[in-house]
Parts: structure tokens; sequence; C-alpha cells
């Protein structure tokens, strides 16, 4: 296949769009999707752009049939893709259970929007426990919360080579504002940045009779008894779990004895860093932490960096869905964590700024603490007053 | 220099999303960063939609903001729906063809200015391009795009209608001309 795109150059386009780009240039063969938004413009620019590459697009009748549709070409060694958003996202997740139950390479994009059920079309972080745990499953998939237009170009190419290596769904997770918002993006082509973008092949029809020539392929997502299928997932969870210390994910920006630790993912991470960042300038102790990916979740690396903090602050458009996470990985440790949650709501820097002001100033007023005098020696060091 | 913020409210199918579009597209071909994003809900038509551009020398990460340096808009509803991203810095840039309630002006904004784009479209040009003079009017107030770069994205946008109609062009022009000489004069 010849590059999509041959020379590296700067465009400027919207996260829809970006997608479509990145699709094509990792060499997706296939969409299927049914129109939902924020997610439409991926299909209409794919559709528009597919047949100059020789890729095809099928509109089908729901999410689920787009869902099966693309697992159908999966098993026959197609590389296929499909995107949805909001109660879509709800119905492609009997199709997501069932990739995860045969470990198919199922990529998906979705862009979140406000929930539940039809809610807005705007935007929103309330589709992190869809996407993690949506199946009735375990959520053995790939979750990547991307954070910008140039995070979505790079993760939807490394999300068909994820997901063709490890043979785990895949999902890209975005959201309104990410797939609607038109800025600056530099597209490039994947294999001369040694991006693996995942090779293709067949999971039935091989040559060879079955048995005698070469093993059987007995892909099942039904069990007659108890054990088999305990066995069988027994076997993912392992599998999932050695993938995990692989493929986890993180962006993080260290404060030695940080007073607080805010944590966000997807585009919030975006104004939590910014947050984070002015703070610091202004001699305050806060660190940043971005899970990337949200399935496997960064543990190991954020309980690192939470228990060299004092508190953790948890800041997402959704009511908790992260903080679960969060909870989760720090589990037995002592450090409060905290949240601030604006379901369906973009958050500005300057919103999380004064949150973590607001909460600085309590602690001191409380008589604590460790981060202030970190800040106090970093103010004296700047000759500002603290 | 650093980011202009610049939010546009409007009734559906008054052109807010053509504006943004045009004036993010012209700060990209002017070198600058530049970030535009729509907020409408699910009407397939009315409804007030906004628009939030952001245009500067910084690379801008955040597609929404709290407060603008010039907010525009182009009805009743939307002044009352723009008014939280007013502060003393902002130009607040609102349609006054018809008379608009003095009460449902932001007190705080710093500056005030009154465009009566469609009384002017309709009488000089045509009403079709009364959202270009009111992009003439945000780019003259924002003075950071170059005007090649302007004609170049509105060519992109709209070269298509051009083609068809080549005298749409210098339509455009004017309008936005007589939008710009708005900004500087009022």
């Amino acid at each position: 296949m010849t590059a999509v795109i041959e020379r590296e150059r700067r465009a400027f386009l919207t996260g829809n769009e970006v997608v479509a780009w990145a699709a094509l240039a990792a060499g997706a063969e296939v969409m299927f999707g049914y129109p939902i938004t924020p997610q439409n413009e991926i299909m209409h620019y794919w559709a528009r752009l597919a047949p100059r590459y020789g890729r095809k697009f099928l509109q089908t009748e729901d999410e689920l049939s787009a869902g099966y549709a693309t697992i159908g070409a999966v098993l026959g060694g197609v590389k296929a893709f499909t995107a949805t958003a909001g109660p879509g996202h709800v119905l492609m997740q009997e199709a997501l259970a069932m990739a995860e139950m045969m470990r198919l390479p199922v990529v998906a994009i979705i862009t979140q929007r406000g929930g539940p059920s039809t809610a807005t079309v705007i935007y929103s972080q309330q589709e992190v426990n869809l996407a993690c745990f949506g199946g009735n499953g375990e959520g053995f998939r790939l979750v990547y919360s991307v954070a910008g237009l140039q995070d979505l170009y790079e993760y939807t190419l490394k999300a068909f080579g994820m997901a063709w290596r490890y043979r785990l769904p895949t999902i890209v997770l975005g959201d309104g504002y990410q797939a609607k918002m038109r800025g600056p993006v530099k597209l490039f082509d994947p294999a001369r940045q040694g991006i693996d973008t995942g090779m293709a092949a067949p999971f039935l029809g091989a040559a060879g009779t079955p048995g005698r020539e070469r093993p059987p392929v007995h892909l099942r997502n039904t069990y007659n008894l108890e054990e088999e299928l305990l066995a069988v997932v027994e076997e993912q969870a392992r599998s999932f779990e050695q993938v995990a210390e692989q493929v986890a994910e993180y962006e993080e920006e260290k404060r030695e004895g940080a007073a607080i630790l805010l944590v966000a993912h997807g585009i919030v991470a975006r104004a939590a860093q910014l947050a984070a960042g002015r703070l610091r300038r202004r001699g305050k102790a806060v660190g940043f932490f971005r899970p990337v990916t949200l399935r496997p979740f960064p543990e190991t690396a954020l309980r690192r960096a939470a228990f060299e903090a004092e508190m953790v602050l948890v800041a997402e458009s959704a009511w908790g869905q992260l903080e679960r996470l969060v909870r989760a990985s720090l589990s037995g440790s002592e450090v409060p964590v905290q949240a601030y949650r604006r379901p369906g709501m973009g958050i500005t820097p300057e919103e999380l700024e004064e949150e973590l002001e607001k909460i600085l100033a309590a602690r001191k007023s409380s008589g604590w603490s460790r981060g202030d005098e970190v800040a106090a020696r970093a103010a004296d060091a700047t000759g500002l007053a603290p | 220099m650093s980011i202009a913020r610049i939010v546009l409210g409007g009734e559906g199918g008054q052109g807010v999303q053509t504006i943004a579009e045009i004036l993010a597209e012209a700060a990209y071909r002017s070198g600058l960063e530049a970030l535009y994003i729509p907020n409408f809900g699910v009407e397939q038509r009315g409804g007030v939609s906004l628009a939030f551009v952001q245009l500067g020398d910084e690379v801008v990460a955040v597609p929404k903001f709290r407060r603008a340096q010039v907010v525009v808009a182009l009805s009743d509803r939307a002044i009352q729906r723009t008014a939280d991203y007013v502060t003393r810095e902002t130009t607040f840039i609102y349609e006054a063809s018809a008379a608009v309630d003095p009460s449902f002006l932001p007190r705080e904004a710093g500056r005030l200015l009154p465009v009566p784009a469609v009384k002017l479209a309709t009488e000089h040009l045509h009403p079709r391009v009364f959202n270009v003079l009111i992009l003439g009017t945000v780019v003259g107030v924002v003075d950071m795009v170059e005007e090649t770069a302007l004609k170049a994205a509105l060519e992109g946008l709209l070269g298509h209608k051009f083609a068809l109609k080549p005298e749409l062009r210098e339509l455009n022009y004017r309008a936005l001309g007589e939008g710009r000489e708005l900004a500087l004069t009022a």
C-alpha cells in the first residue's frame, strides 16, 4: 500500500478529519458506522476520502450492526474500524464484548457526548465506564484517552498497531470537543516514524486441513460448561495483566513534596497541566498526572506519584468515573482524594487554578503542612514573597 | 502578544459558525496558532449557536475559556447567552439594526460596539453578506490577521460559490471592508 501522507505536513483540521486521515494512514481498509453526533464527520470524511485510496465504507442499520460488521471484517483479516458516541456507544458494547471474548482487534473511535441517554450532542467524559467496562465481561480491552488533535492522530495510528499486536479490542476515547474543534496538526507517514499500525491477517480460512496440516482455529463466544469458561477467562486475565505492564501509559509533571497531585485525563488534562504549571510558577507545590491508557490503568505510576503528595485532586467532566479508577489504584493508601466533577461541562485552567488555590488556602488555615514549606522555600529562592 | 479569545453567538442560520471558521482559518494562514470550536444543541434549526475562537502566538491546548477579549452577539438571546464571557477588557460587538433594549447589554464591557450589519448589508450590499460584514468588524478589532490570509480563507470556504458567481467575491470583499471600517470608527 502506498503511503497516504508521503511528506510530513501541517494542516488545519477538525478532530474528526484527523481521525479519518489517521485511519487512512494506518492502512485501515474499511469503516462501518452509523450516524451519531459528534462522530458523524469521521464517517463523512472517510466516505469521501476512502474511494481515492481504494478503501471502503458501509453505513449499517445501527451501531450493533456496525460493531458486528467490524468483527466480521477482522475475522477475514481486514483492518477495519468503527466510530460512535453516547447511546450508539451503549449499543456497540455488545459487539465489543464479543470482540473481547474472541480476542479480536476491533478498533473503535469514541467521541464522548453528554449523558445519560440522548443528553447533549456536545461533550463529556461520561463514557469512561462504558469504554473500559461496558461489556458483560472483565474489560479486557485497551482504552487510550486522547488530549488534543495531535494525540488523536498519533493514538489512532497506534490503536491499530496495538489492537493487532495484542489481539485486543482497542478504543480511542475522544470527546465532542476534540471531534469538532479545528486546529493545527502535523500529519506524517507512520512507517517513517517507526509507528506500528498493525499487520492484518485472517483468523479464519487459512490454507490446509484443520487438525492435520495446521491447528484448528476455534473462536468461541459460547460455552457450555462453567469450568470451560473459567479456564478461558483466567487465561485472558493472565494475558491481559502481562500486556498491561507493557502498554500502560501516562504523562506526569512532578513536584517534589507536592501538596496536591492534580489528576485528569483527555482534554481536561490539558487544562489541568496548564493550571498546575501556573501554580508551580507561583511557588505552589502542585504536581500533574494524566493517565493516557484508562484500560489498563497506569496504577503503579499513579501510586508512586500520589504517595509523594499530600493529597490528590481528580478533575473530570463526569461524576466520578475517573475518580473511581484513581481510588481503586490508591486503595490501601491514606492519601486523601478530592474530586472536581463537572459532568458534561468543559473545564478551564482558570477554574482549576481557583479550586487548587482554595484547597491550598483551606489546608493552610487548618495548620498544615509539608507542601507549604516547599512552596515557601521555592518562593525564597526566587525572591518572591510566599 | 498572547492569545486573543473570541466568543460569537447568534441564532442558528445567522452564520456564526461561518464567521468563526473563516477567522480561525485566516489566523492559521497568518502563521498564528488558532483553535476554533462550535457549540450548539440538538436543534436542526433555531436555537442559539455559539462559536469559540482563540488565536495568538502561543499553542492553544484547551478549546473553551471563561473570559473573552471580543464577544459578538447577533441576537437578543445571544446577548444573554454570551454575557458571562464579558469583562472590563472586552469589546462587545452586537447587531444593532433594530433597537436593542439597553438593559440587555453587559454594562461591564470595556467597549460597546453596535454594528447595524443587517441594515448596512441590505442597503449597500446584499443581506446574505451580513455575517461577512461582522467578520470584518471582528478582524478590525482583533487586528492580528493578515488581509491576504483572510481572503484566502474566504476563498477556501466560499470559493465554490465564487466560481459560479464571480461578483460574489467582490461583494464579500466589500462587506469585509465595511465591517472593518466600523471597528475603527465606531
